[in-house]
């Protein structure tokens, strides 16, 4: 469970404050699929950053599964990414000279005591379920932007994370690609995981049951995607 | 390519101090065979100015000062002692060797017989002269393989007249070896005749450059240098030992300045070949301090999905290390087939026994070095990528 109050993130630049996040409340429970949409600015992506440990607070409360941020040090916040937390970027961050293999193999490397063969097991898994299994032996930099999305899914998926942080995923892809992603992070949601989506395309802000709209770091809405549509069925924007 | 440029600083330093160790390592080795192979159970008497305090002084011809001490009552003297069973003594000098049309530049050697017992220096032809050839003043000598290639080219030397200052001498033997070439020089091109000889009708004077003393197995070492001094001090009418003119050493005294010398070149030359290594060193956190920032996102990403500071500086210093080790395991192996291509043209063409020697502590030291020059250099391009902020770097473009 995520639990969010009163969170401020401020960003100094030559003496100037500037307020990125101006004191967001909100709870995000087990197995939810919440997309965090806004204009340019709004400060979804700080949100974001926040709350999957990449960086802190300048106030409020942030509990991460019981987890206070404040009490943690960087080792620690290190450690949660490492196992409860998974990642999915717009740009991908693959290393596109390594293999398939190794890319979704990375999280396991800074997990002590998993024995090779368990790791092995763990990748090849992971590689299947984004139906890349063919591909496991490939360099990533090989791969079509569809495909290496769904690297980095895999990658995301390897450790059996809580929660996975999707930062506009289909931002780099064809609608094509765009939506077989999509479909995979409506499948991971299925299965249990919560989803946290950062996206401004309101189709794939669909595909989550709950959205929350940012403007100028304070929290603009919070509703499930079915109260988010008019009459005829249109998202409102 | 650019991990192999990267190591090249290190494959040239660790070449070369590879190198310089085997070659520092062979010359000693070949010194050692030369000195040994001069016989065993020698002492030599070098004359040298009196007075001195130091242990060891050079010959008397190096400082410019001619000693004529050591003479033929000398010698007898010395033979006279139960101990010693042989005093070779030898006089030199350098002249042209002429045969008909052909002449070539020599060192004479002028030896008693005493010198062909004691020093092991043999004939591949021919025969060596005796004691009646000294008394006789017989011009009679044996040359080097150089002299008889210069002088008679594929002819065959033996009994041929040949002449040096004037004065013609028939050629009885060939020298075949190198061995003994401390004291004879380099005997390709030595010619080597009867001391009375060279002293009286070559060079107008009575006495001896050096002594080569050969003593009993049964005696003790210390003994007999004593003895010898006395004997000596005695015959030159010495009563102050500091006031000596003429200075006792053996092969081990010998070994052990050839042995010093020898490494003093070897770690002078490779402390600088060590320079190189720096500045390999600072080639490597220079392309390491690129790396880190070429790789800014990787570095983000790692941290994001669970790579702490230590991880990452782990990760920059290792990937430094084995780059340095593996560039020093190059160079081990490109400075020991130098060395070897060394060994094989010197005993080729140079016409001396050169041994090959790679020393195990070359080996591990370069080891040690190179890996040590990856961590050290290694430390600041970690630092940087493990203080990397991830969010900036998951950004950096």
């Amino acid at each position: 469970m995520i639990i969010v109050k009163d969170l401020v993130k401020n960003y100094v630049d030559d003496g100037t404050v500037t307020a990125a996040l101006a004191g967001v409340t909100f709870t995000i429970n087990d197995g939810e699929f919440v997309a965090i949409m806004g204009p340019s600015g709004s400060g979804k992506s700080t949100l974001l950053n926040v709350l999957s440990f990449l960086d802190r607070p300048t106030s409020g409360e942030y509990s991460f599964n019981g987890k206070e941020i404040e009490e943690l040090n960087d080792q620690d916040l290190a450690r949660v990414r490492n196992k409860q937390m998974g990642f999915v970027f717009q740009s991908f961050n693959l290393l596109s000279r390594a293999t398939v293999y190794d890319n979704v193999e990375m999280p396991l490397l800074y997990e002590a005591g998993i024995p090779v063969s368990k790791r092995k097991a763990l990748v090849e898994k992971a590689i299947a379920s984004v139906g890349l299994t063919e591909k496991i032996a490939a360099e990533a930099g090989s791969l079509s932007g569809g495909q290496k999305q769904r690297v980095a899914i895999a990658r995301a998926l390897v450790n059996s994370p809580a929660v996975i942080f999707a930062d506009e995923p289909t931002g780099n892809l064809d609608s094509a690609s765009g939506a077989q992603v999509m479909q995979i992070l409506s499948d991971l949601h299925r299965a249990g995981h919560t989803v946290i989506l950062v996206t401004h395309e309101t189709y794939t802000a669909e595909f989550s049951n709950r959205i929350i709209r940012l403007r100028d770091g304070r929290l603009e809405s919070d509703a499930p995607v079915a109260k988010q549509r008019d009459g005829a069925g249109q998202f409102f924007k | 390519m650019r991990t192999f440029l990267t190591m090249l600083g290190i494959i040239i330093g660790i070449t070369s101090v590879i190198l310089l160790m085997s070659l520092g390592q062979s010359a000693q080795d070949y010194i050692l065979a030369q000195v040994q192979g001069i016989g065993s159970n020698l002492i030599i008497i070098n004359p040298t100015a009196s007075s001195s305090s130091s242990k060891f002084q050079p010959p008397s011809a190096v400082l410019g000062v001619i000693i004529k001490t050591l003479r033929d009552n000398d010698i007898a003297a010395l033979k006279r002692e139960p101990a010693i069973s042989a005093v070779a003594a030898e006089v030199r000098g350098i002249s042209r060797a002429v045969y008909g049309n052909n002449d070539t530049a020599v060192t004479y050697v002028g030896v008693n017989t005493d010198f062909i017992t004691a020093v092991n220096i043999t004939t591949s032809r021919g025969v060596w002269f005796d004691q009646n050839d000294i008394d006789s003043l017989n011009h009679v000598a044996l040359i080097g393989k150089n002299v008889a290639k210069n002088l008679f080219g594929s002819a065959d030397p033996i009994g041929k007249s040949i002449r040096i200052k004037n004065l013609p001498f028939q050629v009885i033997g060939l020298l075949s070896t190198n061995k003994g070439s401390l004291f004879a020089g380099d005997l390709s091109d030595v010619v080597i005749m009867p001391s009375s000889v060279a002293q009286k009708q070559l060079q107008g004077i009575d006495y001896y450059s050096v002594f080569i003393v050969k003593y009993n197995d049964r005696y003790d070492l210390n003994f007999v240098k004593s003895r010898i001094t006395e004997v000596l001090m005695t015959d030159h009418g010495i009563t102050d030992p500091n006031k000596a003119d003429f200075q006792i050493s053996t092969q081990d005294d010998l070994l052990s300045i050839l042995g010093n010398i020898t490494s003093i070149l070897s770690i002078f030359l490779t402390s600088i070949a060590a320079i190189s290594l720096v500045v390999g060193g600072i080639g490597i956190m220079n392309i390491m301090l690129v790396s880190v920032i070429e790789r800014t996102k990787e570095i983000g990403l790692r941290k994001a999905v669970g790579a702490t500071n230590s991880d990452i500086r782990l990760q920059f210093l290792c990937e430094s290390v084995i780059l340095t080790f593996f560039g020093g395991a190059i160079g081990i192996a490109l400075g020991a087939g130098l060395s070897y291509l060394a060994y094989v043209v010197v005993n080729k063409f140079g016409g001396i026994v050169w041994s090959f020697a790679l020393p195990l502590n070359a080996v591990l030291l370069a080891v040690i070095v190179s890996s040590f020059i990856g961590l050290v250099f290694g430390i600041y391009p970690a630092g940087k990528a493990a203080k990397k902020n991830p969010i900036e770097a998951l950004h950096y473009e």
